[in-house]
């Protein structure tokens, strides 16, 4: 469980006010976070991350906590396990793709780095600079690296926003991919409504600061299933396992049924 | 009249060791003051930028009464360490370390801040220290303004005069760098030697700002 209570004054665009947000996040869940610009969004993200401090404020995460005015706790980013993935990807020009995530990775996790490479496609992307890459394959970078060190919170700060829709679906499918498997508690700041049907589990709504709606979403809309024809596909020897390619996607898998599919097949992602 | 290379080697040597140990120092101060918060930094940043202001006169006096043999700090320093640091090389390299430091400082101090400041808050979330988000991050990704500061403490450095007069005098093979060799040849009226020394030191720092304008046009990220 984490356990959020912040307040901090911040100027928004009606006039000064303060960012008041109560809020618990069950574990595994991902929690969307919507309102309009300048509502305290990215100022919430960042005071959980432990970029900004709030004016009084507690944030407990599995009985830990991260802050705490009253007991003088303020543990600094570094020792808050957050993935943040930033809205300009923040990614490091002077690395590769690969060294990207190895920078962020602890000791002895090659496995599970090849394993975030391979997830979100980026094999054939590893060793190239990131201002080669186009956004989505960059913000995909950005997601692997927010998670090789397997981080209680993820924090995803408008990742879609400067995306267009093929590289954002493939960016969701991703998202969705890593969050069933790893099952990383998130907190989503997005704008676009489709964001919020296909991805999150819970939707808040975040009005000049303070909480104007707090809703469950009992079942993810099926209604942006993807269906894409195939532009390549092989068997990897060396991993056993099929390389599959679309226009938007690029998914790895064991499965021998895939030995039945061409270049040109229609396929569907359910999401 | 054979020209003797002594200063201009002298003057080489001065400007090398200083912008090395510069760099040593300079690159960590720069990166605190890019990164810290600590509330007292104006007061630092202005000690930093102090030889910017001040005469080089003013700087070599002060350097002078503390490294003279009969200050305590001076008086310790030749007695525990055999060091006397006024008329002496070492005693050019300290002053000349104090004196430069705002030429490394502070291109390398703007170059760091002029970065986007979510690189550094992206790394720090990755679990990584300042220093090591310093140096693996920031520094690699801010090489012109290195590069920069790097010159700019080896021209500054040679083309020293006041500073020197000050505190290391005029003593051939130790102290007597160029910039005090075309003084002592113009009062000696020898003019010729005078030209030689100051055409060499137009021409190499002519050729260390054209080599440094060339490369800042190569160096991308």
């Amino acid at each position: 469980m984490i356990a959020i209570d912040v307040v901090m004054p911040r100027l928004f665009a009606e006039g000064s006010g303060e960012l008041r947000v109560k809020v618990n996040l069950e574990p595994g869940s991902l929690t969307a976070l919507v309102g309009p610009s300048g509502s305290g969004k990215t100022t919430l993200l960042r005071v959980v991350a432990g970029l900004d401090v709030p004016q009084q404020g507690r944030i407990v995460v599995d009985n830990i906590p991260w802050l705490d005015n009253e007991q003088r706790i303020n543990r600094p980013p570094q020792q808050r396990s957050v993935g943040y993935v930033f809205q300009d990807t923040a990614l490091f020009p002077n690395m590769t793709v690969l060294e990207n995530i190895q920078f962020a990775a602890l000791k002895d996790q090659h496995p599970l780095i090849q394993e975030l490479i391979d997830v979100t496609g980026l094999d054939a992307f590893r060793d190239q600079k990131p201002l080669k890459l186009s956004g989505g394959q960059r913000q995909r970078v950005a997601l692997a690296r927010a998670l090789v060190r397997r981080p209680q919170l993820l924090l995803l700060d408008e990742p879609f926003a400067a995306l267009d829709a093929q590289a954002s679906q493939a960016l969701r499918l991703v998202l969705l991919e890593l969050h069933k498997t790893w099952g990383t508690t998130t907190l989503l700041v997005s704008h676009h409504a489709i964001d919020v049907q296909t991805l999150a589990d819970r939707v808040i709504t975040l009005v000049q600061g303070h909480i104007e709606s707090d809703r469950q979403i009992e079942q993810r809309s099926e209604s942006v299933r993807l269906q894409e024809r195939i532009t390549r596909i092989e068997y990897d020897e060396a991993r056993h396992q099929w390389v599959v390619e679309t226009e938007t996607t690029q998914l790895t898998s064991k499965n021998p049924a895939w030995s039945q599919r061409r270049v040109g097949d229609w396929i569907r992602f359910d999401v | 009249m054979p020209i003797d290379w002594g200063p201009i080697w002298l003057t080489l040597r001065l400007a090398g060791v200083t912008t090395l140990l510069l760099l040593v120092i300079g690159i960590p101060l720069a990166g605190w003051l890019a990164l810290s918060r600590f509330r007292l930094k104006p007061v630092f940043e202005a000690i930093i930028s102090l030889p910017l202001v001040l005469p080089p006169s003013v700087v070599g006096f002060y350097l002078l009464l503390t490294f003279s043999p009969t200050s305590s700090l001076g008086a310790w320093l030749l007695k525990t360490l055999n060091l006397q640091l006024v008329f002496s090389f070492e005693g050019l390299v300290v002053a000349s370390l104090i004196y430069s430091l705002p030429f490394m400082v502070h291109p390398i101090q703007a170059g760091i801040e002029n970065l986007p400041v979510s690189w550094r808050e992206a790394s720090y979330t990755l679990g990584q220290s300042p220093a090591r988000t310093l140096w693996r991050v920031l520094l690699p990704n801010c090489k012109p303004a290195l590069l920069t500061g790097i010159v700019l403490t080896f021209a500054h450095t040679i083309g020293e005069f006041g500073l020197v007069m000050m505190i290391g005098g005029n003593l051939p093979g130790q102290t007597r760098v160029a910039s005090i060799a075309i003084y002592d040849e113009v009062e000696l009226l020898h003019f010729q030697t005078a030209h030689t020394y100051a055409a060499l030191l137009l021409a190499v720092s002519f050729i260390i700002l054209l080599v440094v304008y060339a490369i800042n046009k190569r160096v991308t990220v």
